[in-house]
């Protein structure tokens, strides 16, 4: 199997989450004997290249953030100008997000069960997961160790069954956090991680509150 | 003040405009904003308006004045173009970039995860879309949207509804 890979992800790859989870899941492709390309829309020159490797493959990956509850803009667009391709070709997705729940991917994931349809070719499934925001604050090993998992869904999907085996769909982790543990983030949210986010804040140069109101 | 952000090529937002002015409506009560002409880009998702300046989007475009009045506005209606389904590139451009009003921190909200709002104000938000637009998903994802920035949907209407979505407006 060889697999083109396409971070859809405007940040550029050096500080995109999706990158490093690419790269994981790469790992596990390779450890079955899959190859793989991978780019990134990020950078529009290299939109011609990424939509020839799409025109001339049959396994398309696509990596994507939710944003907004769906793709990114500049994915959208980036899709407006790829071509009709038949059901000889296969898109799967990952789809993955800063909010920890698997329902909050939900609305993203059905924009892309629909995608394939749009482009004439055919669903591969599509991974979802939550609790990503931080991947690209860690140091190596920390990435290393976040995006771990990631290399068993790559030698899964290696095995050719896209994202429709059992393991894929328990990827997601809970739809919902039970009562007693939101309670307990609740009071997380509101002391040490609001303390936190201060900091990372104040390691980019920010002393403004981070719930200033910049207009007022 | 509500507002009408038209993306469309057909800038069919002028459309709405007369309806509602023949409908009794007075031109200070809305404003329509013709962005096709404007230069937006898209979020290149740099954070800084979370964790370095929090509250301002640090790509210097002709998106702030827009994104200061949707923050005001007692309803923000994006008048879209629609692919796949989905609303145009152009529309959700616009959206993405809507963070700025949201802040770094989180709450738990009807059992979910959501970000605390910077502003005490928030627009509702509808939807009027041209073009083969999956209605019952976009009315999904408009709800999925405006609780994330603890507002409402307003709704949405295939523009040969326009009447339907004036009667949202202003109701
Ligand atoms: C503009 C924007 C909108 C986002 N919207 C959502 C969202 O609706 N739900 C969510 O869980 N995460 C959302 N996120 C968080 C990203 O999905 C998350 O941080 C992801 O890991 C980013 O991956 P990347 O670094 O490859 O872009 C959003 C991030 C940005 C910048």
């Amino acid at each position: 199997m060889h697999v083109v890979m396409i971070n859809g992800s405007p940040r550029i790859e050096k500080y995109s989450n999706t990158d490093k989870i690419i790269s994981s899941f790469g790992k596990g492709l390779l450890e079955r004997g899959a190859s793989f390309e991978r780019y990134a829309i990020s950078e529009r020159r290299s939109w011609d290249a990424i939509r020839e490797a799409y025109i001339k493959n049959e396994e398309i990956l696509i990596a994507l953030p939710l944003f907004v509850e769906c793709v990114p803009g500049l994915l959208l667009e980036f899709l407006e100008t790829l071509p009709k391709k038949d059901d000889r070709t296969r898109l799967s997705f990952i789809l993955q997000s800063g909010f920890a729940e698997g329902s909050q991917l939900r609305c993203g994931e059905r924009f892309l069960e629909k995608l394939p349809e749009y482009l004439g070719v055919c669903y591969g499934g599509c991974l979802v997961k939550g609790d990503n925001f931080g991947i690209r604050l860690l140091d190596a090993a920390g990435q290393e160790k976040a995006t771990k998992p990631y290399r068993a869904m790559g030698a899964l999907f290696a095995e050719g069954d896209g994202f429709f085996r059992t393991e894929a769909k328990k990827f997601t982790g809970p739809e919902y956090f039970p009562l007693p543990l939101r309670v307990l983030m609740q009071m997380v949210f509101k002391t040490i991680a609001k303390k936190r986010f201060q900091q990372a804040a104040a390691s980019w140069g920010c002393d403004t509150p981070l719930d200033a109101k910049a207009w007022e | 003040m509500n507002l009408i952000l038209d993306t469309t090529q057909e800038h069919l937002g002028k459309r709405i405009v007369e309806e509602l002015l023949r409908s009794g409506k007075r031109q200070t009560e809305f404003e329509r904003i013709d962005t096709t002409t404007m230069q937006i880009s898209h979020c290149i998702g740099c954070n800084h308006c979370w964790l370095k300046t929090p509250g301002i989007c640090s790509i210097k475009d002709d998106y702030a004045p827009i994104l200061k009045k949707m923050s005001g506005a007692g309803q923000v209606w994006f008048v879209s173009d629609t692919r796949f389904g989905f609303l145009s590139y152009q529309t959700k451009n616009i959206v993405d970039r809507v963070l700025p009003l949201a802040t770094m921190n989180l709450k738990f909200k009807d059992g979910q995860m959501r970000h605390v709002m910077r502003y005490d104000h928030q627009p509702d938000f509808g939807i009027v879309f041209a073009g083969d637009g999956d209605r019952d998903y976009l009315n999904w994802w408009c709800q999925r949207m405006a609780l994330n920035f603890g507002s409402r949907s307003l709704g949405v209407f295939h523009v040969e509804q326009m009447q339907e979505a004036i009667k949202c407006m202003w109701s």
